[in-house]
């Protein structure tokens, strides 16, 4: 018979001192999911492994394991023929598979997640435009599965205050909200969203495909970075003022310039740019005219409407 | 046990209804404390929501539609007529407006008008067909934690607790940290939804195992029309996850088509314009289909069968629904491809026995919210106005009433019972094992049900409690977050409400609507537009027959073939 063999990180913090693994045979079945495999596991194999996961169909967010080395929603990703499935990286871990979602909630209450009206709700419906609201269309489609969380380079840094990428598209949603009155660009700077290195592993796991960068975290940093506050700001201002002359960025320019000015995630993004994984320009860039002098063109478009 | 926390209202249920009265007793000025087995807005049915009824009723004609979708269609008579007109001014008012206000975008077309479907009663969706559940609780969930209400999750409520036959609070089981506490609660307020995990295949969300109804039979209260239990019939066969996953049989959003349902040899043998065009809600239509066709061999209740969108244009399905996501990740084409299908255990229409006037439960202190309850099928905009209502009621009974003394005896005995279970399964069973055994039950027994399969399920059952129940037994004894642990509670919920389901299928001899035996394959209108209310007698049950008014809308025929009936 086909079977699926897999590896299952296993820690019950009242009896491991660490982590350990155990491997299961499991059989196949039709167009097997991840989470099918698990849950056979819990049925016949080790019924105390411990595993969350409400919806089994990409609705609730809870089922995010690592498959491989890479997050993944389990009842939505394809059983693989060999797979070592762990927790969830960047989350406390509860019980095996199972993670304390408890900070990501935090910084989800912190960004003031709902529309802030600056005039009264008229009524149902209320005037409202399609193209204003397609803005954030694919946002809606988080289900806060924080597989992007855990797979955000900044996110393993100890100490970070950067919160993370799926908490941005979450803000990100209300602040291109046309009804949405609050301070967003300060809200996304106390959400250090400057930390953000472009890399797009975010985007490369999200189960919903949401262009996370293009259509969150790049809006959030314009924002940011028009109103011209704080020091990611400043960092955003020396970086295009250095890719408008260059055409392309200046790093050890840059790095004096800033001087400190978020030192420790420009270093990171730097140490990444320097490995190929991240190219910040190319996230500017995407899906408009290529070159500096439209970058430039562009930004200067942005000052206006400030 | 840890320290007993004390409130005016205790919310039971992190669903529409619950959210919506945790909401409404808040604003009404009680000290509000929600309880969640799993995530607010996260775990239970409402996150599967697609449609959501806009009730129009600007002209008498569509007034009348809507009643007659609602009573007829929905819950075939078994409803209360006068809730459903004071739900429909809700509905019509409140329910769309409460939410766009929250930032809810309601689907709008090119025109920027809202996007409305459905041949009678139209519908609208969030941002996408299928998308718009986990959107709706996404933002209740923001809106209770931005009030500061206290929400306890991965928390169940397993034992409602008692006073002289008044509600006083429950017993919590705190199972991400193995600890449990009670809530001394001057209300308390049962949400705990309607799609329960009983049988093999089950829309439910995991952690659903009839809780509620279990709890509240266990306290005494009465449980009404439980047999009243809709099947899903245009549901996936594979992957077994997604059998959760509903190839939508109503009319889709941008066009009048809807799905078809094909036999093992490729003919058409339902689709909702053709076979129900008079119900946008067409599931039991579908069930008698498919078991016709199962009679002749041409389908298999878990699969054998197939649906598809292939003759509706492939761009508006993918434009408009979520569902064409599902195709692309199988490698399948929405325009070209059909899904095998099978029938799952959905919903129910019946649950605990209430005054909807008030939302009141059988019991004192206790009220209900949404699905638990036996007044009305459910729906997210449905169950919201039940929860407005359960708020108002049990806030206000809450208002300027003492705290309640917790009877210590109820206390320790819960607590111990829930102890009880974290030991080793040394020759026994795993509890785990158990569900799985209670949920092959009541597929087997299945949607052609009739006394002789009714008795056998019941000894099936009796069977589990006598012999692999006292055998129950975990792997692991830790307490931290210890599903094994929670299975062995569900354990004993379910075979309690399935026990009842089963009790109460036998009690009513008839057919109607979902609930199908073929022993009495007849609707009967006039003896059967009834509660089969029952209830516990110490070990014994006792029950009733209560017959439901109709005073707005009757049905035409006294009696009708089961098969004829188009409701
Ligand atoms: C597959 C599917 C599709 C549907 N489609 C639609 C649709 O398109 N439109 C529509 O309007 N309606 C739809 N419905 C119906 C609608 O979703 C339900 O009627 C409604 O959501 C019920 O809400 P509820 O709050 O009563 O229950 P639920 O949403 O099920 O909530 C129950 C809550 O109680 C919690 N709970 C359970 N046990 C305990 C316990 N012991 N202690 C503490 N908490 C507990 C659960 O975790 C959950 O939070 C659909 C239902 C299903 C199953
Ligand atoms: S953005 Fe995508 S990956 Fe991140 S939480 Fe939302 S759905 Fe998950
Ligand atoms: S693009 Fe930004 S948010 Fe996304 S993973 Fe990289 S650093 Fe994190
Ligand atoms: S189980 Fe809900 S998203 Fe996977």
């Amino acid at each position: 018979m086909d079977t699926i063999r897999v590896r299952i990180r296993r820690f019950d913090p009242e009896t491991d001192q660490a982590p350990r693994y155990e491997t299961f045979e499991v059989p196949r079945a039709p167009e097997m999911r991840v989470l099918d495999v698990l849950d056979y596991v819990h049925e016949t194999l080790a019924q105390d492994v411990a595993y969350r996961w409400f919806c089994g169909v990409k609705k609730c967010g809870t089922c995010a394991v690592t498959v491989n080395g890479t997050p993944k929603l389990a009842c939505w990703e394809p059983a693989e023929a060999e797979m070592t499935i762990e927790p969830l990286a960047n989350l406390p871990v509860v019980r095996d598979l199972v993670v304390e979602r408890g900070p990501c909630r935090e910084g989800l209450c912190a960004i003031e997640p709902l529309i802030q009206r600056t005039t009264e709700y008229p009524g149902f419906p209320e005037p409202l435009s399609h193209r204003a609201m397609a803005r954030a269309g694919h946002l809606r489609d988080c289900i806060l599965c924080l597989a992007c969380h855990a797979a955000c380079p900044v996110m393993a840094e100890p100490g970070t205050r950067f919160a993370g990428p799926a908490v941005l598209v979450n803000l990100a949603e209300v602040a291109l909200d046309p009804r949405d009155g609050a301070d967003r660009a300060r809200i996304a700077e106390t959400a250090h969203v400057f930390s953000c290195v472009s890399c797009y592993e975010c985007e490369r796991v999200c189960p919903a495909e949401i262009p996370i960068v293009r259509d969150a975290i790049e809006p959030l940093k314009r924002l940011v970075y028009r109103r011209g506050i704080g020091e990611g700001a400043r960092h955003a201002r020396l970086f295009l003022d250095s890719v408008k002359k260059h055409g392309r960025v200046n790093a050890p320019q840059l790095v004096l310039a800033t001087q400190g000015a978020n030192r420790e995630a420009l270093g990171r993004g730097f140490r990444m740019m320097a490995r190929g994984k991240v190219n910040p320009v190319r996230s500017l860039l995407e899906g408009r005219a290529g070159g500096a002098e439209a970058l430039r063109k562009l930004y200067e478009g942005s000052e206006e409407n400030e | 046990m840890h320290d007993p926390v004390s409130t005016d209202v205790l919310v039971i249920g992190g669903g529409a209804a619950g959210a919506k009265a945790a909401l409404t007793a808040h604003e009404a000025g009680a000290r509000v404390t929600m309880v969640v087995k799993g995530f607010l807005g996260k775990s239970g049915c409402s996150i599967f929501a697609s449609h959501l009824p806009y009730y129009d009723e600007s002209t008498q004609e569509k007034a009348s539609d809507r009643l007659r979708y609602a009573v007829r269609y929905y819950n075939h008579y078994l409803t209360d007529q006068d809730h459903v007109r004071r739900m429909g001014v809700y509905m019509r008012t409140e329910f769309h407006a409460e939410l766009e206000r929250l930032g809810v975008y309601w689907l709008r077309d090119e025109q920027d008008r809202i996007f409305a479907t459905g041949p009678r009663v139209p519908t609208v969706v969030v941002h996408k067909q299928g998308a718009s559940g986990p959107i709706i609780m996404e933002k209740r969930r923001r809106e209770i934690f931005a009030r500061g209400i206290p929400v306890l999750e991965e928390c169940a409520a397993t034992a409602l607790l008692t006073d002289g036959g008044r509600v006083v609070g429950a017993t919590i089981f705190d199972y991400r940290h193995g600890v449990t506490f009670p809530v001394a609660a001057k209300t308390t307020i049962l949400a705990t939804g309607h799609s329960d995990y009983l049988a093999s295949r089950s829309t439910a969300t995991r952690e659903q195992s009839a809780d509620g109804v279990a709890m509240a039979l266990r306290a005494g209260a009465e449980a009404a029309n439980l047999e009243m239990q809709w099947w899903h019939v245009s549901d996936m066969a594979h992957p077994r996850t997604w059998m959760r996953i509903h190839v939508y049989p109503n009319p889709l959003l941008g066009t009048p088509e809807s799905s078809r349902l094909y036999n093992t040899r490729g003919d058409v043998f339902y689709e909702q314009k053709t076979h129900s065009p008079g119900s946008s809600a067409p599931y039991v239509e579908q069930a008698r289909r498919l078991a016709l066709e199962v009679q002749k061999g041409l389908a298999r209740w878990d699969g054998g069968y197939f649906s598809g969108y292939d003759h509706i244009p492939a761009d508006v399905v993918r434009t408009y629904q979520h569902q064409a996501k599902v195709w692309q990740k199988l490698g399948l084409d929405v325009g070209r491809d059909r899904l095998e299908c099978g029938i799952t255990w959905h919903m129910r229409q019946g649950g605990l026995n209430v005054d909807a006037a008030t939302m009141r439960a059988s019991l004192p202190g206790l009220y209900l919210a949404g699905g638990i309850g036996c007044h009305y099928l459910g729906g997210v905009g449905p169950v919201s106005y039940d929860g407005k209502v359960a708020g108002t009621c049990a806030a206000d009974e809450a208002h300027g009433r003492p705290a309640p003394a917790l009877p210590s005896e109820q206390v320790e005995a819960e607590d111990r019972r829930i102890f009880g279970f974290l030991r080793h399964a040394d020759d026994g069973c795993l509890p785990i094992q158990l569900k799985l055994g209670i949920r092959d039950v009541m597929w087997e027994l299945g949607y052609v049900k009739n006394e002789r399969k009714l008795v056998h399920a019941l000894q099936r059952l009796q069977r589990l409690r006598d012999e692999e129940l006292p055998r129950m037994g975990l792997q692991s004894t830790s307490r931290t977050w210890n599903s094994g642990w929670l299975d062995a509670l569900d354990v004993t919920a379910m075979l309690d409400a399935t026990e009842a389901t089963v009790r109460s299928a036998l009690l009513r001899k008839e057919s109607r609507g979902p609930f199908y035996r073929d022993d009495y394959p007849v609707t009967d209108n006039e003896h059967w537009i009834a509660r089969v209310v029952l209830w516990r007698n110490g070990n014994g049950w006792q029950s009733r027959i209560d017959p439901i008014p109709t005073p707005h809308l009757k049905p035409e025929k006294a009696r009708e073939p089961f098969f004829e009936a188009d409701y």
